[in-house]
């Protein structure tokens, strides 16, 4: 059965991170999703929950009802939309009063939220609504010799409270997808659970930056010879940023950093250029992996 | 409107300090009834270990109802939001939320707003996101933006001018 979604591409991914939006876009339909494009939708609020925390829910509150008014599930592909989004969801339910304050404000723009739509993200789309069996049945490269580590991202994983799409203490989705794409997960580093940093690049970026080396020198140490993620926030810290990272701990980093997304899309033969491989300005190469056509 | 409107010290502003106010005490008299200074907050902190963020001891000053004090410091600004510390508490305490109330209120008096986060708020107010389309580099050194890669227009607010209106009504609102 076909499975439809309203694509919530958030700020950061449609507006530099596009290797995620490319990737998502090429693998998805070939595993019988549907991505609609939908008008108007805006920043999901998070990053503004610092300054208005009343903004925050709005902006999401907002972005929800028009996926609702479009009668459509939600796709958010960022961790820190998604939870963004879950928490608005879960607040706005237990708390009448402020939804309908929220929706006295939404009127404005003749929008509603009513709660009714479904909040998901990649790994969840992947692993429970697609499902391992059928991405198995759908590999056609599998990726044999990669040895890779898993970072979830904090938002992904916390706070378990709202409900999130994995285990807090103890996510595995990430590891099963990657075995299903024929690869060799790394099980547990001490790190996976901890931050990339990116949160603190608005006002504190030198510690943000940090952050982000701290983390990836622990992976190196360790021998470990690639991560994925699965949120643009993150990718931006691993990847776009990862010799600066180096700098901040005096460290010559030199890990690949890969969206699942692009994993998925070579597993399923696809061609490198089309999965925005060359835009990944972490050494990708050193995986070594033969892309499709 | 501009992000003045926002985050002056205007006369809308002290119905948003109530409101925020309101949540402080509300935070407060939770930790009162539940925090027993486990500190397994600091333990599992990412701005801990970095930045020296102590989240029981924010908790244990918010119980004493320091609120100023811990409003006009900078360490409010250095949490990660990792969310360990609300997902871990043994008492259900979440001093990420006490540390966002608190960053709100030092907003809502018009402190200044550190770093990019006012030219993010101001980016979505112009366009509905916290940034346009980049230019970005690829591992070739050429650069990309997103048109050429064959990528389907940006989804942001159609009707900008509803939409700030909407964002104007949070900072004006009434409680």
């Amino acid at each position: 059965m076909k499975k439809k979604y309203a694509l919530f591409p958030g700020c950061l991914m449609p507006t530099e991170q596009y290797a995620y939006e490319l990737s998502i876009r090429e693998t998805l339909p070939l595993l019988g999703v549907d991505l609609v494009d939908v008008e108007g939708f805006s920043c999901c609020g998070e990053p503004m929950k610092s300054v208005n925390q009343l903004l925050t829910l709005y902006l999401s509150a907002r972005n929800l009802a028009i996926a609702e008014k479009h009668h459509l599930d939600l796709f958010a592909p960022c961790a820190m939309c998604h939870m963004s989004l879950s928490e608005t969801h879960y607040i706005l339910q237990k708390n009448p009063s402020m939804k309908e304050r929220v929706n006295s404000m939404l009127a404005a723009e003749g929008l509603s939220y009513t709660g009714t739509g479904q909040i998901v993200h990649t790994v969840d789309l992947l692993h429970d609504h697609i499902g391992i069996e059928t991405i198995k049945q759908h590999v056609k490269k599998p990726l044999t010799n990669l040895k890779i580590a898993a970072h979830y991202g904090c938002h992904l994983i916390r706070p378990s409270e709202i409900g999130r799409p994995v285990n807090s203490e103890d996510p595995q989705k990430i590891e099963k997808l990657l075995k299903a794409f024929g690869a060799e997960p790394v099980q547990d580093y001490p790190q996976k659970l901890d931050c990339c940093g990116a949160p603190l690049l608005a006002n504190l970026p030198e510690s943000a930056l940090t952050k982000t080396g701290q983390k990836l020198q622990a992976i190196q140490e360790q021998g470990i010879q690639a991560l994925v993620d699965v949120c643009p926030w993150c990718h931006k810290m691993f990847d776009s940023k990862q010799t600066k990272a180096g700098e901040t701990v005096a460290a010559k980093l030199d890990i690949p950093v890969v969206y699942l997304t692009q994993l998925l899309g070579l597993a399923l033969g696809l061609n490198a250029d089309k999965l925005g491989l060359h835009l990944n300005l972490s050494p990708v190469e050193k995986l070594g992996l033969k892309e499709g056509k | 409107m501009s992000i003045i409107d926002l985050t002056s010290m205007g006369a809308s502003q002290s119905d948003l300090r109530n409101e925020i106010n309101n949540r402080l005490s509300k935070l407060q008299d939770e930790i009162s009834e539940y925090c027993y200074q486990c500190a397994k907050c600091t333990s599992g902190c990412e701005a801990h270990k970095l930045l020296e963020l102590e989240p029981h001891k924010i908790v244990a000053l918010l119980k004493r109802g320091l609120i100023n004090e811990l409003v006009n410091s900078d360490v409010i600004w250095t949490c990660m939001t990792c969310l360990k510390c609300r997902e871990r508490c043994p008492q259900r305490v979440a001093p990420v939320e006490v540390l966002f109330a608190l960053k709100n209120m030092a907003v809502a008096s018009g402190k200044q707003i550190p770093g990019k986060y006012t030219a993010m708020l101001q980016s979505i107010l112009t366009m509905g996101l916290i940034q346009d389309i980049q230019q970005i580099s690829t591992r070739s050194n050429t650069t990309v933006k997103r048109e050429d890669l064959n990528l389907p227009p940006l989804s942001k607010p159609v009707d900008a001018t509803k939409f700030q209106a909407g964002i104007m009504k949070i900072a004006m609102e009434k409680i």
